[in-house]
């Protein structure tokens, strides 16, 4: 496998080699400033009230990572299989005050059934992200991904609908038909890179001390293979050689992080696998994942930060007894790990239950009274299915939202002062039409 | 001498017999391509060659093989991304076809093979080009292997998400064990009562991975209608795309009815919430 610095060497050579070619590694963000002077595109720009943090990403370049004021780009696995996932992260941005939209007027960016089933196109993939794309803008949110493979899609519709003039037009007309046309985030953001950015304030909320956990990490490939330069690296972890996320958030909160062998193998997923040919899905990850974490790194846990690789290295443990791999270690998405250790309802935030591999060991382990949360689990299962009202982390959307995509307060153009504090208290405005950008 | 040397020459050519009917190989066994075969391996042939990502993605080969070392695929099929590639490359019709009856779909689209190239190929992305051109041909062997997506591409042409709750019956995922499915099995409430315990309105459904407003799914329609992606669809199952379609022309009727029922409500919003008939 190549280290950080060794494909940083690579994508040198490269760009030098392709020069005459015009095929350069270039940076897509000033290219789209480009862009957005002729017109062709509105850039969504991060902006005081998103409260950015620096980073720094493969080549050094800088990120800036919105904190504040985010439109959540749901995950349709997450969502569907591992609910916990999304609402620990809600949670943690209660817990820290940010604001947030969570709407019904979102698709998932449809690349988990393009690398499946390839029954898609650029154009159409492109088209999805930029409809997605206006949404955020249109509600003065900025978008954070909550999924791996969404982001990374989203790394590369940015680029392909930038450096490709008739894909771009084909969106732009496209997405003309539903009254919306192109903006280009700042930034695209995957979840884990927010909780980077938060981590002193995740640390000064912490509850448990994690200390005696020995955490594996399995990295997603979609965050860091595609489109490598957009992936957060940082020079306190790992020496810059591996990504940051979501290594940086166990270190910070005290866990041991441990090294195994096949830390740069996929988790499985393979898309298509995961539902038509599980018997890969799970030999690849009980053999080559979870395994070597045991055995190796004597894993009390696996985190990782994104939703196939969740999804295949817990659910896929279960069958290995009848092949004598009894190691059912917990798996948890990086969120999970952080809200628990902030105290989150294991049960009813962290959601636990969906998991396939038991995660009671792994709380004990951590401090966490967790049949004591069992118990008020049920009784509140009891409660809901008696009628109760459910416990919700933002209000609940009006019978409207069911067929429209209301308004929620735009984006401002650029000298209008301080941004509303929350969706509702603002005021609709106009969105600046393309041709015309916000300056 | 080498071994290939002693052979006879009759085992390193084909016959004319062979050469008019080329043979191809699929996993089940060797068989002859069909005059049709023959002549849709052509067009697709000549259509991957034309499509500007092969110029992209498809940059050069040193044989180093680091692509395939790190493959996951590799470890468990027959399946080579560098002979992905080389038949990308500098294939013909005939290995482009016969690449594309199961090869291509072992493929896990992990990305690590394009990570790992010191030649900047796009790898993964060029096997999604030969899936493309195998669905929007309607392979019969492509037809094959996406028979078990048929409720996986309703979620997602009509509401634009993959997956929903229900698709996860404990009977059809038992490999996942009794905890993974949130099942009612365990914890003695329907399954619809679990997801009113996720604290998101708009994740309590079991029907897809979150409620999709109606203005959204028609958007998301609108979208597959104007770039080819449900002609694509039609050409693997026209039975699925019909269906699709009169699902959408439902919601259709249910959008401009709620339009009117709403017109108060809508009457001080802008954008597209105000103009999109639909």
């Amino acid at each position: 496998m190549l280290s950080a610095n060794e494909i940083r060497k690579v994508v040198a050579e490269r760009t030098a080699h392709q020069k005459g070619t015009g095929k350069r590694v270039v940076d897509v963000r000033e290219e789209m400033e480009r862009l957005e002077e002729r017109g062709e595109l509105v850039i969504h720009r991060i902006r005081p009230e998103n409260r950015p943090v620096e980073a720094s990403t493969l080549f050094g370049w800088t990120k800036r990572i919105p904190t504040d004021r985010l439109w959540h780009h749901k995950s349709c696995g997450q969502c569907g299989n591992i609910p916990g996932y999304p609402s620990s992260l809600l949670w943690l941005m209660n817990e820290t005050g940010r604001s947030y939209l969570n709407e019904p007027h979102q698709t998932s960016c449809t690349a988990w059934n393009y690398h499946g089933t390839a029954t898609s196109n650029p154009v159409a993939l492109a088209a999805v992200a930029a409809r997605n794309f206006h949404r955020a803008y249109e509600t003065g949110h900025f978008p954070l991904i909550h999924c791996g493979t969404s982001f990374g899609d989203y790394k590369e519709m940015r680029k392909l609908l930038v450096e490709n003039t008739e894909v771009r037009h084909k969106v732009r007309e496209v997405l003309r038909k539903m009254d919306r046309d192109l903006v280009l985030p700042e930034e695209i953001v995957h979840y884990s890179e927010w909780v980077h950015a938060m981590t002193p304030e995740i640390l000064a909320r912490q509850r448990y001390p994690v200390k005696g956990i020995i955490a594996t990490v399995h990295e997603p490939c979609h965050y860091y293979k595609m489109v490598p330069e957009d992936a957060v690296y940082d020079d306190a972890i790992y020496a810059g050689q591996r990504p940051a996320v979501p290594s940086g958030i166990l270190m910070a909160l005290g866990a041991t992080v441990a090294d195994y062998s096949t830390w740069y193998d996929c988790c499985g997923f393979g898309f298509r696998h995961i539902l038509s040919e599980r018997e890969f899905s799970r030999s690849f990850a009980n053999l080559r994942k979870i395994r070597p974490m045991v055995e190796e790194a004597h894993a009390d846990v696996a985190i990782t930060s994104d939703t196939g690789c969740v999804t295949t290295l817990d659910k896929s443990q279960w069958i290995g007894k009848a092949h004598g791999l009894s190691y059912l270690l917990p798996v948890l998405a990086d969120v999970q790990f952080a809200a628990l250790a902030l105290g989150a309802h294991p049960y009813k935030i962290a959601q636990v239950h969906w998991h396939s591999s038991s995660t009671e060991g792994l709380l004990t382990k951590m401090g966490i009274d967790w049949r004591t949360a069992k118990e008020e689990f049920q009784e509140y299962l009891r409660a809901l299915k008696a009628g109760a009202t459910p416990e919700l982390l933002h209000p609940a959307h009006g019978e409207i939202e069911t067929f429209f995509a209301v308004n929620k307060g735009q984006v401002l153009p650029e000298a209008s002062g301080p941004a509303p504090t929350s969706a509702s208290a603002s005021a609709p405005a106009a969105v600046p039409a393309v041709g015309g950008p916000a300056k | 001498m080498s071994i290939v040397a002693r052979l006879p020459r009759r085992t390193l050519s084909l016959t004319e017999e062979e050469e008019a009917a080329p043979p191809t190989m699929e996993l089940t066994g060797r068989r002859r391509m069909t005059a049709e075969e023959r002549g849709t391996a052509a067009t697709i042939f000549q259509e991957f060659r034309a499509d500007r990502r092969h110029r992209e993605f498809v940059v050069g080969c040193l044989n180093c093989g680091e692509c395939t070392t790190g493959c996951p695929a590799a470890r468990f099929y027959d399946f080579s991304p560098r002979e992905m590639l080389q038949i990308a490359q500098n294939g013909d019709a005939t290995t482009l076809w016969d690449a594309m009856q199961e090869k291509i779909w072992a493929c896990c689209q992990c990305y690590t093979c394009n990570m790992r190239c010191r030649f900047g190929n796009d790898i993964a992305g060029i096997i999604s080009v030969m899936r493309e051109l195998s669905v929007s041909h309607g392979l019969e062997s492509t037809r094959r292997t996406l028979a078990p997506f048929g409720r996986s591409l309703t979620l997602l042409m009509t509401v634009g998400t993959q997956v929903a709750s229900d698709m996860i019956q404990p009977d059809f995922f038992r490999d996942w064990g009794p905890f993974a499915t949130g099942s009612d099995k365990v914890w003695q409430v329907s399954a619809e009562v679990m997801r009113k315990a996720i604290p998101s309105d708009v994740l309590q459904t079991t029907r897809s991975s979150w409620e999709v407003s109606v203005q959204t799914s028609l958007e998301l329609f609108r979208i597959y209608e104007e770039t080819g992606v449900l002609d694509m669809l039609r050409g693997l199952d026209p039975d699925l795309t019909e269906m699709l379609i009169d699902i959408i022309e439902e919601r259709r009727e249910e959008f401009v009815e709620a339009r009117e029922r709403f017109q108060d409500q809508l009457a001080g919003q802008t954008g597209p919430v105000t103009t999109f008939s639909g």
